[in-house]
């Protein structure tokens, strides 16, 4: 199964990192993934609603693997996350906190993958210029 | 890769003459290594173009090439994509080209893809959305990449008058912005004379591959290019992981430099040769050493380049049949130091043997390696190897593409010795397979000639453009110091360049050579 989990810890702190800042913004409470939320504009500019559709259902595969729970979340036919507003609420805060990170580093991971550390860096720092990961290679060696 | 530098714009009309100034139309590069030269100059600046062309002539690489080259932060670069090759994937194949530059990415160079709108919306609503995109970013050069897929969907639910509206809303809204625009689209060439967008557009470039035997040719033509003057005819191009590479049918040689009219005579490293020849070559002649195998024309190509080295006239030996640690092997016999040459950065020897070259990839490799090391001898050895060397589908062009570059080079001033295999039949003395004496200024011919129970080696000038030289058939032998001539002309012999003479003088008697045979000492 290793194939299938491109995230490296590095993309795991700079998910955990977006997210958490996306909490502090005050953004949570409107959605269960604010950070994934704020990358669509930015993927749909880039891929289209189709395009994003995809590699967001993709991750989410992925992110489901490993928190089984995340099952109950959907990509919608406009590529918004949905269908975990109730389990949020249930769900302990740090389980739910992890499953965000896994999804989103699943995101970011499968990005990397397809286009590369510097492209994908590229877009995150166009949406969260001040956030300044150490490690612009996402922890992949290319 | 060699980053392509901006071509200067047009120098500003003069007013002299009481003429009124013309309009300067400052040229963008194509980014694109050689097409800058077929353009002109490169692109016209706030020019609206076509590329077209079948799926994989390169049409999308081209374009990026060119947003790459021109994309500023200041002015930026849009790619609009609409429902054609999947921007993620474009992304991932096009990074792999060395003019990919990540850095440009999402700043000076934008990717919007336009799919969801075309599919969902009119050509009002496509043309506001691009109105509002390059407004907002300040935009210099726009790409859109599937522009036919856009014109086919839009096709199918309104008039053709409304496609040919919004194309001519868009041609001006980008003309007015100060926006130069590319639009890619699979089309064929058939579709010319009836689609209104090859009419409105500046400039139309096609891309061609056609599979001839196992080999790809590309060609791309300018069909159209307004306000300035291309080169026409179709040009080769390649792909490699520079991107996309042109080669103009003039090589870029029609703006070198002219040989002086006055030549010096050079050393071909052959005394008695030199003395055939009348005093040597003249600089700037093409000569061409023809001969059947084992007669030396190689080594006579060596001498002609280590001669010229001694000189202080540095060289390039393009080979196609040997290796070079063999060239360098047998010039170290005869007492030649060409490796020590190459250590210098006054020899270059090109080994040119991959399968599928084109015919420009070729010349043109020769003649970057000429710049790189400022030679004035050229040895292309052998005409023959060059050709078997090239993909079957450029071999028609072979010698018209041989006479352009022999033609320019020794325009120049740059002497050229080129070998070619001949058979010797015999019966009759040709100088080769190829209808190629056009291509030469002087032909020195070798040949077998059976002469008292030995097979032996003569040379003949057979031509020599620019004066006199020796009529005489002499007979050489290639020893420790490579080809040397020996003995003067025969007279006890008659039909010498049949090969097979006959006797006219008295028969001496001769000693056998002791097994081994070796080379004949001069």
């Amino acid at each position: 199964m290793g194939w299938l989990n491109r995230t490296t810890p590095r993309i795991r702190d700079i998910a955990r990192t977006l997210i958490l800042f996306e909490g502090q913004r005050g953004q949570g409470g409107a959605s269960e993934f604010p950070a994934t939320d704020r990358m669509r504009p930015q993927l749909m500019r880039l891929m289209g609603n189709g395009g994003v559709h995809a590699l967001l259902s993709r991750a989410l595969v992925l992110a489901t693997l490993e928190a089984p729970w995340l099952s109950n979340a959907a990509v919608n036919s406009d590529g918004d996350l949905g269908g975990l507003h109730d389990i949020g609420a249930e769900i302990d805060p740090e389980v739910f906190l992890e499953g965000r990170v896994i999804l989103l580093a699943q995101l970011l991971g499968l990005l990397v993958t397809f286009i590369g550390p510097t492209l994908t860096w590229g877009l995150v720092h166009e949406i969260w210029p001040h956030i300044a990961p150490e490690d612009r290679d996402f922890g992949r060696e290319q | 890769m060699k980053k392509p530098r901006k071509t200067a714009g047009s120098a500003p009309a003069e007013t002299s003459h009481g003429k009124p100034a013309k309009v300067t139309i400052r040229k963008l590069s194509t980014g694109v290594r050689g097409l800058d030269e077929i353009l002109g100059g490169g692109l016209p600046e706030f020019s609206l173009n076509l590329v077209g062309g079948a799926p994989g002539s390169g049409k999308t690489t081209l374009v990026h090439q060119f947003a790459f080259a021109n994309a500023t932060p200041e002015r930026p670069a849009i790619y609009f994509t609409i429902l054609g090759e999947s921007v993620i994937k474009m992304l991932r194949y096009q990074q792999q080209f060395s003019f990919f530059d990540e850095a440009k990415v999402g700043k000076s160079l934008r990717f919007i893809n336009l799919s969801d709108l075309v599919l969902e919306k009119d050509l009002d609503a496509v043309l506001e959305e691009i109105i509002a995109q390059v407004t907002a970013a300040n935009a210099g050069v726009v790409v859109m990449d599937s522009f036919r897929t856009l014109v086919r969907k839009a096709a199918g639910v309104v008039g053709e008058l409304e496609v040919q509206s919004f194309i001519h809303r868009l041609s001006q809204f980008l003309t007015a912005s100060e926006v130069t625009a590319i639009l890619v689209g699979e089309y064929v060439q058939e579709e010319m004379p009836d689609n209104p967008l090859f009419t409105m557009v500046d400039g139309v470039f096609w891309l061609t591959q056609v599979t001839e035997r196992n080999s790809i040719v590309r060609k791309l033509q300018v069909l159209k290019l307004r306000g300035q003057a291309s080169v026409p005819g179709l040009h080769t191009i390649s792909i490699t992981a520079d991107g996309l590479q042109a080669f103009s049918r003039t090589l870029g040689l029609d703006t070198v430099p002219a040989r002086p009219s006055r030549r010096k005579r050079l050393s071909i490293g052959v005394p008695d040769l030199d003395a055939m020849l009348g005093g040597g070559i003249l600089e700037g002649d093409s000569v061409l050493v023809a001969g059947p195998s084992g007669t030396g024309k190689s080594a006579l190509a060596t001498q002609f380049i280590a001669e010229g080295l001694c000189q202080g006239e540095a060289g390039i030996m393009a080979i196609f049949e040997e290796r070079p640690p063999s060239y360098t092997q047998r010039a170290d016999g005869f007492g030649l130091k060409l490796g020590e040459a190459e250590k210098k950065g006054t020899l270059e020897l090109l080994y040119l043997r991959p399968l599928d070259l084109s015919v420009d990839e070729t010349m043109q490799a020769i003649l970057d390696a000429i710049k790189r090391v400022g030679a004035k001898r050229l040895v292309i050895d052998s005409l023959v190897g060059f050709e078997m060397a090239l993909a079957p589908g450029f071999r028609a062009d072979f010698r018209e593409s041989l006479y352009r570059m022999i033609g320019a080079l020794t325009g120049a001033g740059i002497t050229i010795l080129s070998t070619v295999e001949v058979e010797d039949n015999f019966t009759s003395l040709q100088f080769s397979h190829y209808a190629i004496s056009f291509l030469t200024d002087d032909i020195v011919r070798l040949r077998y000639v059976e002469i008292d129970g030995q097979l032996r080696k003569t040379m003949v000038v057979i031509k020599m453009r620019g004066g006199n030289h020796s009529k005489d058939i002499r007979e050489y032998v290639i020893t420790k110091k490579g080809v040397v001539v020996i003995h003067p002309r025969r007279t006890d012999y008659a039909r010498l360049s049949t090969g097979i003479p006959k006797r006219t003088g008295p028969r001496k008697e001769q000693a056998d050579e002791k097994p081994p045979e070796s080379k004949a000492e001069a």
